[in-house]
């Protein structure tokens, strides 16, 4: 369980990085577009030892990893749909 | 309920299936609350609407325990672990763009120069209208 705890929550820490690091590196002027691409090494860096280095604490390729990947996009698309179903009650009213 | 979809020999759609509901029933939850609390005349009865909604599908999942209990808590651990580690990364870059002063441009501009500049052009300005003024005058008498 812990494994789970551990390398999914890296897997959410790439994601910020990569997601916000390109967003910072491409709106962020001079020094905050210098600090958006170490954000982006960083999350590549994250992505890189996530996928291929041999490690304990991940494997990309169990299922277990892939089915927590599953999880967390259902988590984010129900939360979606669910404000979606809030917006859509509130204006038709 | 089986939402199972055989994948490598596991089961995949629990996971998806379950933590998409759960993702729904607690959003409904949470702006049923809002809406319920804050809201007045028929806001706040869609409000109670939303509640109730949200509270079925969380209770569905909690008393009639629909999937293996092992898959529920896996799926549900794996899809919180995601974001609180995407919350962490948020705070970390919220922090480092704090920390770094990025306004070290405008060190650049000699501002006081700038604001000496101006107030000697508008002391000038004053003078001469001053000048002008008090020249007319003295035509006049």
């Amino acid at each position: 369980m812990m494994d789970i705890i551990f390398s999914m929550g890296l897997v959410g820490f790439m994601l910020s990085m990569l997601g916000m690091g390109l967003l910072i590196a491409y709106y962020g002027s001079s020094k905050t577009r210098n600090v958006g691409v170490g954000f982006l090494l960083l999350g590549v860096v994250l992505a890189y030892y996530l996928v291929e280095m041999p490690n304990h604490l991940v494997d990309t390729s169990d299922v277990v990893f892939w089915n927590g990947m599953l999880a967390f996009i259902g988590g984010i698309t129900g939360g979606v749909i669910g404000i979606v179903i809030f917006l859509i009650a509130i204006i038709k009213s | 309920m089986d939402m199972s979809m055989n994948f490598d020999g596991e089961l995949l759609m629990d996971f998806f299936v379950s933590m998409l509901l759960i993702g729904i029933g607690v959003a409904l939850l949470a702006t049923g609350i809002f809406t319920s609390y804050f809201g007045a005349g028929k806001s706040q009865k869609i409000g109670f609407a939303l509640l109730i909604s949200g509270i079925a599908i969380l209770a569905y999942f909690i008393v009639l325990y629909p999937l293996d209990e092992n898959t529920f808590i896996e799926a549900l651990v794996s899809g919180v672990s995601v974001l609180s580690g995407m919350i962490i990364g948020m705070f970390v870059i919220l922090f480092v763009l704090m920390k770094v002063d990025t306004v070290d441009d405008l060190e650049d501009l000699d501002l006081e120069d700038l604001e000496d500049l101006d107030l000697d052009e508008e002391l000038k300005k004053l003078e001469e209208e001053l000048n002008q003024a008090d020249d007319n005058s003295e035509d006049e008498e």
